[in-house]
């Protein structure tokens, strides 16, 4: 640091840190107002925006989803009503059941491939790993758009190359847009499309685990399943429960994937497939816009509340732990 | 950790190399089926065998077919215009932002900024379907479907960036060195654009490439709020020729659809390739998990 010379900082007192505040009896000084008001300004113009196009819109949303369009009279307030029409309605539901069914069955096994993975990778089991990893990485730079409609095309009723392999295998007829396939369809895009996330992210969290501790446990004799289920498992916990909460929230908003496949066949994905896909049908196809904005609103809190709950339950965890 | 410490038979290692191969045949089914498809004329694509050429080798002439608008339904080119506009403003801008807004945090103590900053995280929570649709709302009252920037500005609000950018100026824009340039007499800005800026550039960088992929994948925004075909982006183009491929007889579409699709997997594959280095050492995500 350079020495104190006649700059106008040596008038107000010694140089202070921005953590420090003066002694008491001066106010706030002159160098204290001066940073908050910069900090002010580097920060207002993101605010701006930020308010803009997330808060204001998300007010609207509200106000909005108080409304209903009456044939005479236009626009008028109903309170609730639109609310209990979506609490009423079967298609709304049947949808948030199908999320909720589709992320117990696709995070499991989509995490137990990423862990599993992670954990050969870390321990350099397999042979060009870093080569395995890098091609288990790419559909992350695949938008989902392209990666459902690549998977429409394998899994095409008649024409596709899978469907065709089911029928010479002697699964005859197989469609995998049918009522019976349509979900496991989707795991499998989905799979397809996170676990190289999911595992990259594990492996930097078992790769961040000291090597002492194993080389303790190994001296110890433990086998390699302990080591990898009692000691390593634990220590990235951290990193496993941020990977459940993206996936829990990420599948209750399932979106892309049923569209697309909706787009290839319409009759496989009903009005209101999933949460997201109920919204969008009754914003755009049936331009009930009050409607959807209440609907908006019911998604946006169910998934609020199943994320500030995991955040107390985790909080809570720690405290007893 | 020496593999012969585990005291693991020798199966095992053949058994994970295999496990490793069936996963990546799993991995590289679609974009092996994309790249071979993309050279086959429509009947081809349905009638010849799946993973292997067949004649005509239309590669070229499919390609070419991007550059026009076929049947009224769109053209491939104007897309991937409009997407690299959206992607590289949108990107630009939301890593600009983060870069001001993530230092201001760090580095300033203002009434209410704790406030302020939990209660841009706190939007995080909110899901991207349940924020995405009040715009569409917002915009139709405000005349604003349509517009270009309807879809540009919301792509710069990421708080995830300004969240990242925060930890990073906290690691790499040491407190002292900002009050010794201060004692020196610099005046604020000097300080950002000269001494804070270009330690920050990794962590910018880094912003700037998860905006750029995240607009560049956005769907249900531009799906929802454009309704003229000559301003969608990659991903609607691509949708709305998937919904056409069924709903018209149009023999083109198959072929351009898929060759549409490769086109705009194989630039970012590429890249991910080329920066998949810089992510190696672990930066970004050992934020993301510490």
């Amino acid at each position: 640091m350079s020495a104190i010379t006649t700059s106008p900082i040596s008038s107000v007192g010694p140089a202070i840190q921005p953590t420090q505040l003066p002694l008491p009896g001066r106010g706030r000084s002159r160098l204290i107002r001066r940073q908050e008001g910069w900090g002010l300004k580097f920060v207002t113009p993101f605010v701006v925006i930020f308010l803009l196009f997330t808060v204001l819109p998300l007010c609207y949303a509200i106000y909005t989803s108080l409304y209903t369009n009456k044939l005479v009279g236009g626009k008028s307030f109903s309170g609730f009503a639109n609310y209990s029409a979506i609490f009423a309605n079967g298609a709304f539901w049947s949808g948030v059941v199908r999320v909720l069914i589709f992320a117990a069955i696709q995070i499991p096994v989509m995490l137990g491939l990423a862990f599993f993975f992670a954990v050969i990778f870390d321990l350099g089991l397999p042979r060009f790993g870093a080569f395995f990893r890098t091609v288990f990485f790419i559909p992350f730079a695949v938008p989902a758009v392209v990666g459902s409609v690549m998977w429409c095309f394998l899994l095409l009723p008649q024409f596709g190359p899978f469907t065709r392999l089911a029928d010479t295998l002697g699964f005859t007829h197989t469609n995998f847009f049918s009522a019976n396939l349509i979900l496991p369809t989707i795991i499998v895009i989905v799979i397809w499309e996170w676990t190289g996330y999911n595992m990259i992210i594990l492996y930097t969290a078992l790769k961040m685990i000291p090597d002492d501790i194993v080389e303790a446990a190994l001296i110890d004799g433990a086998p390699l399943r302990k080591i990898v289920f009692r000691i390593k498992l634990p220590m990235v916990r951290r990193a496993i429960v941020m990977l459940v909460f993206l996936n829990v929230i990420g599948s209750l908003q399932l979106f892309t994937e049923p569209q697309i496949l909706g787009n290839f066949e319409p009759q496989a994905i009903s009005f209101g497939f999933t949460p997201a896909i109920f919204i969008y049908n009754t914003a755009i196809g049936d331009l009930q816009d009050y409607q959807a904005a209440a609907a908006a609103v019911v998604l946006g809190l169910v998934v609020v509340v199943i994320s500030v709950a995991s955040l107390v339950l985790r909080v809570r965890k720690k405290g007893l732990a | 950790m020496p593999l012969r410490l585990y005291g693991l038979r020798r199966g095992t290692l053949a058994l994970s190399t295999t496990a490793c191969v069936l996963f990546a045949i799993f991995i590289l089914i679609p974009i092996a089926w994309i790249l071979i498809n993309s050279t086959k004329t429509q009947a081809n694509i349905f009638q010849s065998f799946g993973f292997w050429f067949a004649r005509p080798f239309e590669f070229f002439n499919n390609f070419k077919l991007l550059f026009q608008d076929v049947d009224g339904d769109g053209t491939y080119i104007r897309w991937l215009g409009n997407t690299a506009l959206y992607a590289g403003l949108g990107g630009v801008g939301a890593s600009a932002f983060a870069a001001l807004t993530g230092y201001g945090f760090a580095r300033y103590n203002f009434r209410g900024s704790r406030f302020l900053f939990y209660g841009i995280m706190a939007t995080l929570f909110v899901p991207i379907t349940a924020l995405t649709l009040p715009l569409y709302l917002l915009y139709t009252k405000a005349h604003l479907i349509n517009s270009i920037w309807g879809m540009i500005l919301p792509s710069m609000v990421t708080p995830v960036g300004v969240y990242l950018m925060r930890t990073f100026v906290e690691a790499s824009v040491p407190q002292a060195l900002v009050d010794a340039a201060r004692i020196d007499g610099a005046g604020e800005v000097r300080i950002f654009f000269r001494l804070a800026l270009p330690l920050m550039m990794p962590g910018t960088m880094t912003v700037l490439l998860l905006s750029v992929v995240a607009v560049w994948n956005n769907y249900f925004l531009p799906l929802i709020i454009f309704t003229q075909n000559n301003l969608y982006p990659l991903t609607e183009g691509i949708g709305l020729w998937s919904k056409l491929t069924n709903a018209s007889g149009d023999a083109l579409l198959y072929p351009l659809t898929v060759i549409g699709g490769l086109v705009t997997i194989v630039p970012l594959i590429v890249l991910f390739l080329l920066i998949q280095r810089y992510w190696r050492s672990g930066g970004l995500l050992g934020s993301m998990v510490g």
